[in-house]
């Protein structure tokens, strides 16, 4: 029950959210300062569905790729502090989603990986940042998730989105799911502009869920 | 009596914190779109198409909707696959279905055009 003891509201924790209203996210490229070349991979694509499932609007990776990559704008990391403007010309983007993935660690025996990324959404129109939370996730991908206080959460990330995906995209997405629990609705969710009053996480977090 | 009360406080006090039904059904497309921009070979594009197929036609999720973006992905792959006609008609009901994509989908369809 400890981790619904939080006191600050959605309302004044990401209160810009609620300012803007975004509707359209586009998802970055991931910027990857582990050596794991391969995580950027894996990350990019957990991003799509858990935010759509937030409400919004999110445009497909898989077709923004090529246009990123087209028009130059495959790395994230010039664009995190910079005028995005353009998102929102070329895609009309509301907001982009960048994520940078901190550390990634897979333990093999233990079916473990630790994921430590931090979310930031920044709007295409003032360049301000929405939403923005860290997390420093394990994901143990060696058993099925079960009861206990994360059990709704964690069933959400490994029954909502069934696959047959590796252990690796699952540990992306969990932690994706896990870290923006808190992040308020868009305009398809059901509790859109309704949610102020629910509790928002700390913008740091340390947890472990299952698959 | 008491156990009764503290059971339906802790049932109460998990289903704060739990996050509803899903919107959307996704199936395998999410995994097998990504295979495919992995691999690129005919077998993964052909198991991208059928779990698209599979999301248009069969939705349980909360809103009984194409989720964003799956209508497109899946047009734009019919296009380039030289499914012309059917590729554009899905493009258009994305922006049927979410008008936001509008500017998106039409730099989509000029690029595919030329």
């Amino acid at each position: 029950m400890s981790s619904c003891a939080e006191k600050i509201t959605r309302g004044s924790q990401y209160p810009k959210m609620y300012e803007e209203k975004p509707l359209t996210i586009a998802v970055m490229p991931p910027i990857n300062q582990t050596n794991h070349v391969e995580a950027k991979d894996y990350f990019y694509t957990t991003l799509y569905a858990p935010l759509c499932e937030k409400g919004y609007y999110v445009y497909s990776p898989m077709m923004t790729m090529e246009m990123f990559q087209t028009e130059s704008a495959y790395d994230a990391e010039q664009f995190i502090e910079a005028d995005l403007s353009q998102f929102r010309n070329i895609l009309g983007a509301d907001a982009v989603m960048f994520t940078i993935i901190k550390s990634w660690k897979r333990n093999n025996v233990g079916g473990k990986i630790k994921a430590g990324v931090e979310y930031i959404l920044r709007s295409t129109k003032t360049g301000e940042t929405l939403y923005n939370r860290e997390g420093l996730i394990t994901v143990d991908t060696s058993v099925n998730g079960g009861g206990g206080l994360l059990g709704p959460l964690v069933s959400l990330a490994a029954t909502a989105i069934k696959t047959a995906s590796t252990d690796k995209v699952v540990a992306g997405r969990a932690c994706t799911v896990f870290v923006l629990s808190d992040m308020p609705e868009g305009k398809y969710g059901t509790m859109y502009d309704k949610d102020q009053n629910q509790l928002a996480g700390k913008s740091y977090i340390k947890a472990t869920v299952k698959k | 009596m008491r156990k009764l009360f503290i059971l339906i406080v802790c049932v109460m006090a998990m289903s704060s914190c739990s996050t509803q039904k899903s919107l959307y059904s996704w199936y395998d497309s999410e995994d097998a779109s990504y295979t495919y921009t992995k691999r690129g070979t005919e077998k993964t594009l052909e198991e991208a198409m059928v779990q698209y197929k599979k999301v248009i036609e069969k939705q349980k999720g909360v809103r009984k909707v194409v989720p964003p973006g799956v209508n497109a992905e899946y047009g734009f792959l019919l296009y380039k696959a030289g499914k012309k006609e059917e590729g554009l008609a899905l493009l258009k009901a994305e922006t049927k279905a979410y008008p936001e994509s509008e500017k998106f989908i039409s730099r989509i369809i000029k690029q595919l055009e030329k």
